[in-house]
């Protein structure tokens, strides 16, 4: 199978992006949308829980964060090659890998109680 | 049929879990010549071979735990976690959506530099996502057999 060759601009972007909003998205809810489970609602925007169960957002953090790092990789693609050829792979994980720490660190509350 | 899709859930991740476990070692510690024992066969294996399954492993169990299964534990099983006052599980759980989700984003890259004939220059980043995603799965298997532990299976 031939692949572009801006495929991997288009990757290294989406990685770095989508780990770069998740995080955001996480730490601010940015939800797209809020799901109940409770009654299997969905709603757009962050509502708050029903029916005692809490309102799920981890849906609407993907939605958010896909949209954004497709948008970035795709803008990215487009862009002079001059300004992607140095891009460096290694952004593709080094960027994810910074956002473990960081859930690690928002989540420290449930292991210090 | 919440019991049906966590076993099925579990058979998955043991296939996931093998499939990434196989090809993490095969980067990090490569057979330098052919080897009959068990653990250098292990270590020899083709890792390019294994790219494919385990996308597709890791998409199928981030849609059968992520969509199918999930909804569920949020009902039924965080309560009563909550009630309790069992926090450190339900961090761990917690990190375990977020870590999904973060390898999810590295897919795209890891299926491309994982792509034949394999880029010397990007062997370092071939060995890294694969790492990363070695421990996310690891990672998630180990927490969800925890939780499954505390509550899982009709209970």
């Amino acid at each position: 199978m031939t692949v572009p060759r801006s495929f991997s601009v288009f990757a290294i972007v989406f990685a770095v992006a989508y780990a770069v909003v998740y995080v955001i998205a996480v730490w601010k809810n940015y939800a797209l949308f809020t799901y109940h489970p409770a009654t299997n609602e969905f709603a757009l925007g962050i509502e708050k829980g029903k029916d005692g169960v809490a309102a799920m957002y981890w849906y609407g953090w993907i939605a958010t964060s896909t949209i954004a790092a497709s948008v970035a990789g795709l803008v990215a693609c487009y862009l002079p090659q001059r300004l992607t050829q140095g891009l460096w792979s290694g952004w593709s994980w080094v960027a994810p890998l910074c956002a473990i720490p960081v859930f690690c660190y928002l989540l420290k509350g449930y292991f210090l109680r | 049929m919440i019991t049906v899709l966590l076993i099925i859930h579990a058979l998955l991740a043991v296939a996931l879990l093998g499939a990434v476990t196989h090809q993490a070692v095969s980067v990090w510690l490569p057979a330098r010549k052919p080897v009959g024992s068990f653990v250098g066969r292990f270590r020899s294996v083709s890792g390019a071979s294994y790219v494919n399954a385990i996308i597709v492993l890791y998409l199928c169990q981030s849609v059968l735990g992520g969509v199918l299964i999930y909804p569920e534990f949020r009902v039924s099983v965080r309560p009563v976690l909550e009630q309790l006052g069992l926090w450190a599980p339900l961090g761990i759980f917690d990190l375990k959506e977020h870590f999904t989700v973060i390898g999810m984003a590295t897919l795209p890259a890891y299926w491309y530099f994982w792509r034949q004939p394999l880029a010397e220059q990007h062997a370092h980043t071939r060995a890294a996502l694969t790492a990363l995603l070695a421990f996310i799965v690891w990672w998630n298997f180990l927490v969800g057999h925890i939780l499954n532990n505390i509550r899982g299976f009709g209970s």
